[in-house]
């Protein structure tokens, strides 16, 4: 099979030079590594821009771009609710009201918040089961940028997961958590000026906006209009979208996963800590800019994507393929660089995950307790090498059995959904026992396991898939709250001496002795008012 | 573990924006690895945009896109080499 696009020299010269400043980058943060805190969070002192810039990245890799733009020649403008809804409201919420109590109470991950709040059961199951998936999900996705690679350029499958490998172990070994955090916001820029050419000769040559309005169908059009039932291009009703995506997934993910909550525990201060996802919710507004519109055009201009007969549409390659439409080589290499480093710096974010939450919340929590801080520091460095190389095995395993992606992606939702619940009562109701999150939180992934059960045997039936992962989250999220509200009214309570600082309403609040323009609830409501108006304008 | 959360909770509630490690700081200003990046790039793209035919442009609407973008990268690079040694010389006089 012949590759889709044909790099020439100045093309490699671009990718190496990226590949040659991020090894760079990582060594000379090498002597800066002295404690475990240096290694696994930065030392607490990156500026604001820095983190808010990678927290956006953590979550815009090359998969999640490549899914975006094939969404949005699917679905359309309604694509932008990943984004408007499903992040922007969970972000702000995160900054004003969770930060003062993960970065105030000087938690050093998401688990052991857990076990402050609630008990080492909870802690053990969120943490366990966060580092099996982080882990496997490197795997996953260093194997997708491997096919990529091979698709794309005809790059050989070993050569792209070992060469990938070796590259990120190189600075995550060297620099940790600041490595990973730097090649994030590298990343960040790359993304956006390898993609905006194709965005802007895209729409030259529809002939702007209106040229997409005129010629395309309308209930692509519109983000909002169509969603009173779920006969729209989603297949979701409202409630699914604003509770199942806007309320639960997006929350869930935004303010309990520690590959993104990890970002803001680098900051220098509380303040900055705060202000790191709410900054960032502004750059991710725009986010729908290098997703949604190329898109749109692909479905004008790509007569693979827009004319194909229903249902044979490779969505997925949309993107690819309008690279190869627009860009010549140059510039060409530049957004093939951009992909490969939003795959490298994904890599890299779950690996610096995987080596925290191993190191302090499974090895330093059950297996060698009490350690000299150099011990971890070290221990960091070999969870760095062992979790990369579980990754290459995993990416060699999925490479023979293709479907073990899928069922692993599906494991994942079942814990991922109810999380949410077991935080918001921790931090918002001093009642909530320790029993009470640990039942809330495996009833709520049990939820989840038999909704879908029940989905799959045609028990319950939705109008598409989406509705009905959108809907699971929903039930799981629900679950977890009254199991854990039930259970902890018949169990034992907490001292609340123990749990001031992690608790709303037993911790002081958060000095606001920044300036007005510095602090985080003019900038949440800013961010909020914004998305508002962008959901009115393309309503 | 050597020092506990509780304790360091008690540290922190005694100066909250005060952190442990904060002292030591990470000196690498990140500015400079991305004005060079984005620099070396856009003198590459522009030079290799000069040097290309315009055949080659057919597929991006006849626009020399090497030309224009490495210009602009070579902007947005400068912007932020600007940048940091602006911030290097301050700390310089201070």
């Amino acid at each position: 099979m012949n590759p889709i696009i044909t790099l020439n020299a100045v093309d490699y010269v671009i990718i190496a030079a990226y590949i040659l400043v991020m090894v760079l980058v990582g060594y000379s943060l090498k002597k800066y590594m002295k404690t475990g805190e240096d290694f696994f969070l930065s030392g607490r002192s990156l500026p604001g821009w820095i983190t808010s810039l990678a927290f956006l990245s953590a979550n815009l890799g090359a998969l999640e771009v490549i899914g975006m733009v094939a969404n949005s020649a699917k679905y359309g403008i309604s694509t932008v609710h990943f984004y408007w809804i499903g992040a922007i409201p969970a972000m702000v919420f995160l900054g004003l009201f969770m930060m003062p109590f993960y970065y105030g109470s000087r938690v050093r991950t998401v688990p052991e918040y857990l076990k402050l709040r609630y008990n080492e059961a909870t802690r053990g199951l969120n943490a366990v089961s966060f580092a099996i998936m982080t882990v496997l999900m490197s795997g996953i996705s260093l194997y997708a940028m491997a096919l990529l690679f091979k698709i794309m350029l005809g790059w050989s499958l070993t050569t792209s997961i070992l060469f990938a490998a070796v590259v990120v172990l190189l600075y995550v070994f060297w620099g940790g958590l600041s490595s990973s955090i730097y090649n994030e916001v590298i990343q960040f820029f790359l993304i956006w000026l390898g993609l905006l050419p194709v965005v802007l000769l895209g729409l030259k040559q529809v002939g702007g906006f209106a040229g997409l309005a005129a010629r395309l169908q309308e209930p692509l059009l519109h983000s909002i209009k169509f969603l009173g039932t779920s006969n729209n291009p989603l297949g979701v009703d409202w409630f699914g979208v604003v509770m199942g995506l806007g309320f639960v997934l997006s929350f869930g993910y935004w303010t309990t996963d520690f590959l993104v909550v990890q970002r803001a525990l680098a900051s220098r201060s509380l303040n900055a800590a705060r202000l790191t996802p709410i900054v960032a919710a502004f750059p991710k507004m725009l986010v729908p800019i290098i997703v949604v519109i190329p898109g749109l055009v692909a479905l004008l201009v790509l007569p693979e994507i827009g004319q194909a007969a229903a249902g044979t549409a490779d969505y997925n390659s949309a993107l690819i393929l309008l690279m190869k439409h627009y860009l010549p080589n140059g510039v060409l290499g530049l957004a093939i660089t951009a992909l490969l480093a939003s795959f490298m710096s994904g890599m890299a974010g779950n690996v610096t995950a995987f080596n925290t939450i191993w190191t302090y919340d499974i090895y330093g929590s059950y297996i060698r307790k009490g350690q000299s801080d150099a011990h971890y520091l070290r221990m960091g460095r070999y969870a760095t090498v062992f979790g990369i190389a579980v990754s290459v095995g995993t990416a060699y395993i999925v490479q023979s059995f293709p479907n073990l992606m899928d069922y692993m992606q599906l494991i994942f939702s079942f814990f991922n959904a109810p999380l949410f619940a077991t935080f918001l009562l921790g931090m918002f109701w001093k009642g909530a026992t320790g029993w009470g999150g640990f039942w809330g939180l495996l009833v709520g992934i049990l939820t989840a396991a038999g909704h879908y059960i029940l989905y799959k045997a045609g028990v319950l039936s939705y109008h598409s898939d989406m509705a009905a992962n959108f809907y699971q989250a929903w039930w799981a999220w629900l679950a977890d709250f009254i199991v854990t509200i039930v259970v902890s009214l018949f169990t034992v309570k907490r001292d609340p001496k123990e749990l001031a600082g992690l608790v709303f309403g037993l911790t002081p609040k958060p000095k606001t002795e920044a300036r007005w323009y510095a602090r985080p609830a003019v900038w949440g409501a800013l961010a909020i008012a914004a998305a508002l108006a962008l959901n009115i304008l393309f309503w | 573990m050597s020092d506990t959360p509780e304790t360091k909770r008690q540290e922190a509630a005694a100066a909250p924006e005060a952190g442990p490690g904060m002292s030591q700081g990470h000196v690498l200003d990140l500015k400079l690895p991305i004005g060079w990046l984005l620099s070396a790039y856009g003198v590459l793209l522009a030079v290799y945009g000069l040097l290309t035919k315009k055949e080659m442009y057919e597929i991006s609407l006849g626009i020399n896109l090497n030309l224009i973008w490495g210009v602009l990268m070579l902007v947005l690079g400068g912007a932020f080499l600007l940048a940091a040694f602006v911030k290097k010389d301050r700390k310089k006089r201070a």
